[in-house]
């Protein structure tokens, strides 16, 4: 007997719908601002690249061509770090425990990049990306029977709706757009480290999401080296994060 | 392709202007949209495999008879359709369960691809390939939603002529595919949404890899061949 896979349109309940739908509108509002649509899919370099080509040769005549690039080198953090700007997005299409894709989602706050992932199996735990695009199916073969194309699918033509709703494209009231917002003020934000402390001064260059500063690490230690993560406070690094360790999104 | 801005068309649609500041009704409708798009997705591949059931079969064997006398799978379209070509030969490749075979897609080297395409022409970067690599035990399967591509057209011929096994994804009304003498089996999928397509373009070729698969680890004249 024949295997038949599930159809990937009959895992899209009210709760992925309502995901989607947030996500797109997300979506919209950054490339409105200008954001850049990275891609990244360790385990599946064609997503990735089909995602790419979606966005920037629509086949739809008349929809915008958006700027969308898949990151296919053998390290992919290493490219979307150096590709990514604040204010740009991040997609991966990969199941939950891809090594690359865990680390890449969580650096992304450091680097101002909003996060999306899409995938199947076990969910990655709740903030692990801006947001989480899931099929519940334990299938192995579900990347292969065209669920996660119909997921980027509807992201993209959901997005374009969003378009002809310009009203709608600023942020949305209560989103942290300044200093006194809590969850990006100063009371900890992720920063990773650019340039190693420079010998006597304890300052070392930091990567945050608004953009490159120098931070004392004297609280730190001086064997402080690039790619590390580490919480800013007030001007200092406060915490190194150890690898595997979670950020509170 | 050419592209507008909504502005430009903006003035057509005087209420759903700058002034709108809710989000939640639009939400609310993207919601909708997609759950409507996803049901159209799932029934679509539902009905497309109902149809092509016994040649689906049909194909599934065919193929692995090839794969167990050595041969290999070309997967080629365009666009999008190239990622799922390449997507298709990395399930027969390496999938998750089940026994790998060769396949690879034609579009993957850029190397190859520029080089076909910059001193022979684009609609020879298939074709070319074929002939380069093409034994008469190998299989080819090419994928285009309108069925109408050149570069896929003169690579199934070329390949139809070296004895390959040659299989068609095509959609809306098949195009030049549905026609094909050389093209051993065409797999239509009657839609005019080329995203809806590609969805039972994947789960067809999702079944020709399950077929195969049944195929291959069936035993033969009481000898298990594996």
């Amino acid at each position: 007997m024949t295997t038949t896979a599930q159809p990937g349109g009959s895992f899209v309940d009210t709760d992925l719908s309502a995901d989607l739908a947030a996500a797109a509108l997300d979506l919209a509002r950054k490339f409105h601002d200008g954001a850049t649509l990275w891609v990244i899919s360790p385990q599946w370099e064609p997503h990735a690249h089909h995602v790419a080509v979606e966005f920037v040769h629509p086949v739809i005549m008349g929809k915008r061509a958006l700027p969308s690039v898949a990151l296919v080198d053998p390290d992919p953090v290493a490219q979307a770090r150096v590709a990514s700007q604040p204010g740009d997005l991040l997609l991966a299409v990969a199941s939950a425990d891809e090594p690359a894709v865990v680390d890449a989602m969580r650096r992304a706050q450091a680097w101002g990049v909003l996060t999306l992932w899409i995938g199947s199996g076990p969910r990655p735990p709740a903030g692990a990306a801006n947001h989480i695009l899931w099929v519940d199916s334990d299938d192995p073969m579900v990347p292969a029977t065209g669920t996660f194309v119909l997921m980027y699918h509807l992201l993209w033509e959901l997005t374009h709706v969003c378009f002809e709703h310009p009203g709608l494209l600023k942020p949305a009231a209560g989103e942290c757009t300044d200093e006194v917002c809590v969850t990006c003020s100063d009371e900890g934000r992720l920063a990773e480290v650019v340039l190693e402390p420079a010998d006597a001064t304890g300052q070392a260059l930091v990567r945050t999401a608004t953009g490159e500063e120098w931070a004392d690490v004297t609280m730190i230690g001086p064997d402080l080296a690039p790619n590390d993560l580490v919480l800013i406070h007030a001007g200092a690094a406060i915490t190194r994060l150890d690898a595997g360790q979670g950020v509170t999104r | 392709m050419t592209t507008h801005d909504s502005e430009s068309t903006s003035f057509l649609y005087p209420f759903i202007e700058s002034e709108e500041t809710d989000a939640k009704s639009l939400l609310d409708d993207l919601a909708a949209s997609a759950r409507g798009k996803a049901a159209e997705s799932a029934g679509l591949q539902r009905a497309s495999l109902d149809e092509y059931d016994d040649a689906l079969t049909a194909a599934g064997t065919g193929m692995a008879e090839r794969f167990l006398r050595g041969g290999r799978l070309y997967t080629f379209g365009n666009g999008g359709s190239s990622t799922d070509a390449a997507t298709l030969a990395s399930l027969f490749s390496r999938p998750a369960r089940g026994r790998p075979v060769a396949a690879w897609s034609l579009a993957a080297d850029e190397a190859v691809v520029t080089a076909l395409g910059n001193d022979v022409g684009f609609e020879l970067i298939f074709k070319r390939q074929i002939i380069a690599h093409a034994r008469d035990r190998d299989v080819a399967i090419a994928l285009s939603t309108s069925g109408n591509s050149e570069d896929l057209m003169t690579a199934i011929t070329e390949a139809n002529q070296r004895g390959l096994l040659t299989i068609g994804f095509s959609g809306h009304d098949g195009g030049r595919m549905a026609v094909a003498e050389d093209l051993d089996f065409c797999f239509t999928v009657h839609s005019q949404s080329i995203h809806r397509i590609q969805e039972s373009h994947a789960m067809l070729g999702y079944r020709l890899w399950s077929v195969t698969q049944q195929h291959m680890a069936r035993p033969r004249n009481g000898v298990h061949t594996l």
